[in-house]
């Protein structure tokens, strides 16, 4: 069984490095994430319910750790507080340079509050429903509800600013 | 933005998302078709998809760094927990001891001893039963800590060890020599299982905890006022040093120590 359950996490490798890559945005930052997850996977195995899906379960314990590397404030450079709720979502950074040859939505997704990215990035990117996102995260799937649709609003106002400035530089 | 944010609107993300009963979608279809809005609504949220797709599916044909390979699949994780690390050298230093002492007191030791091996062939016994592995199941549980509680002549109060990961699957009666024994089984999620004997300790000698091996077998095992317990797994010393002494902690009611 042991055996079973590492095998299983490997071939969930590819969506753990996936989902840590949009939940974070920097490509090593999210190499040290899946590596955290899968060290802290294999010692917590015996809580795995193995009728259900192991790659929610590794994303659930992905996220936690991605959460609680938020609140040290450590290493991650768009440090938006995960507990701020309300209020982000006019608050778009000020600009950066912009190298347009990084794709204009990871740009975009930096500037999400992160309980907004979090919930787009499962829903909308990895594609699970709203009953798994809210056990992920652990809030109600309402919660979930208006999250999703903040974050797709706000999203589209940096993208429609963005593509406006992008256009701009262009000319 | 007009629709995406509107609440009333959380039919239109629920239909995009898949999340709709048919029913339900056929409204939204029928909304649709009416509702430039809508539509533009809709669009957006599929265009916000298609654009998160382009930017990390990449990531899912890339090659797999190795040393995350070999995280996933070490044996044991690179990093242990700090308490766990710690019981763990506490445990090598004890077992070390623990031998030595055995060697010098041969009479007490074989004593001792028989509870572990009891215990240990006990748990190979009925652990690989897949049909019968338990007498009573955990589904009577009350009936079933009466009647060990009874037959061994001990009060004892069934573990619950859920936060440790384990399930009760139930228990049996052993027959022994001098007098009856219990063995109650519990199961972690991935279907290891881990067996807690249980007999009246006739001597009346209480001891710390130890801990004996067998083949892939660890057993740790203690003995108090009335009751001579072990605790069998096929498992790590050191995982073996933190489940002994919880259930330790919970049947005694206090922190207990690894003897020598």
């Amino acid at each position: 069984m042991a055996t079973d359950f590492r095998t299983q996490l490997v071939s969930e490798l590819p969506h753990l490095r996936r989902f840590a890559r949009a939940l974070c945005g920097d490509a090593s930052l999210a190499d040290d994430l899946v590596q955290d997850c899968v060290e802290r996977a294999l010692i917590k195995s015996h809580l795995y319910d193995p009728t259900k899906p192991l790659r929610a379960w590794a994303y659930t314990v992905l996220r936690n750790i991605h959460v609680s590397n938020w609140r040290r404030g450590s290493k991650f450079s768009n440090a938006k507080n995960i507990d701020d709720l309300e209020g982000l979502e006019g608050s778009v950074q000020p600009e950066q340079e912009s190298n347009l040859s990084i794709s204009i939505i990871t740009q975009a997704l930096d500037k999400l509050p992160a309980q907004q990215r979090e919930v787009l990035v499962l829903i909308s990117l990895e594609e699970l429903s709203y009953r798994e996102a809210s056990e992920i995260i652990g809030v109600p799937i309402g919660t979930i509800m208006s999250r999703l649709s903040r974050a797709r609003a706000t999203l589209q106002n940096i993208l429609e600013e963005r593509g406006t400035t992008v256009l701009r530089r262009v000319k | 933005m007009i629709m995406l944010e509107t609440i009333e609107n959380w039919a239109l993300h629920a239909f995009a998302d898949g999340e709709l009963d048919v029913e339900d979608s056929k409204a939204i279809e029928r909304l649709l078709a009416e509702n430039a809005e809508a539509r533009k609504a809709l669009a957006t949220i599929n265009y916000q998809k298609a654009e998160l797709h382009k930017a990390y599916d990449d990531v899912l044909n890339e090659v797999v760094p190795a040393h995350l390979m070999a995280a996933a699949q070490a044996r044991s994780p690179r990093r242990m927990v700090p308490y766990l690390a710690m019981a763990a050298s506490v445990a090598f230093l004890l077992i070390g001891g623990a031998l030595g002492w055995f060697a010098a007191h041969t009479g007490n030791a074989v004593q001792i001893a028989d509870l572990a091996s009891r215990a240990l062939v006990a748990h190979e016994t009925y652990s690989v039963e897949v049909r019968h592995p338990v007498e009573v199941a955990a589904s009577e549980q009350d009936h079933l800590q009466a009647w060990l509680s009874k037959r061994v002549g001990s009060e004892f109060k069934i573990p619950d060890l859920q936060k440790d990961g384990y399930t009760l699957l139930g228990g049996r009666l052993l027959a022994e020599n001098d007098a009856p024994a219990g063995q109650l089984m519990y199961e972690t999620a991935d279907k290891q299982r881990m067996t807690i004997y249980f007999s009246a300790n006739e001597a009346g000698n209480v001891t710390g905890m130890k801990l004996e091996q067998k083949d892939k077998l660890i057993t740790c095992y203690w003995r108090d006022a009335k009751l001579a317990l072990a605790v069998t797994a096929d498992m790590p010393r050191e995982a073996m040093v933190v489940l002994g002494s919880s259930i330790f902690a919970q049947i005694e009611g206090r922190h207990g120590t690894y003897e020598r």
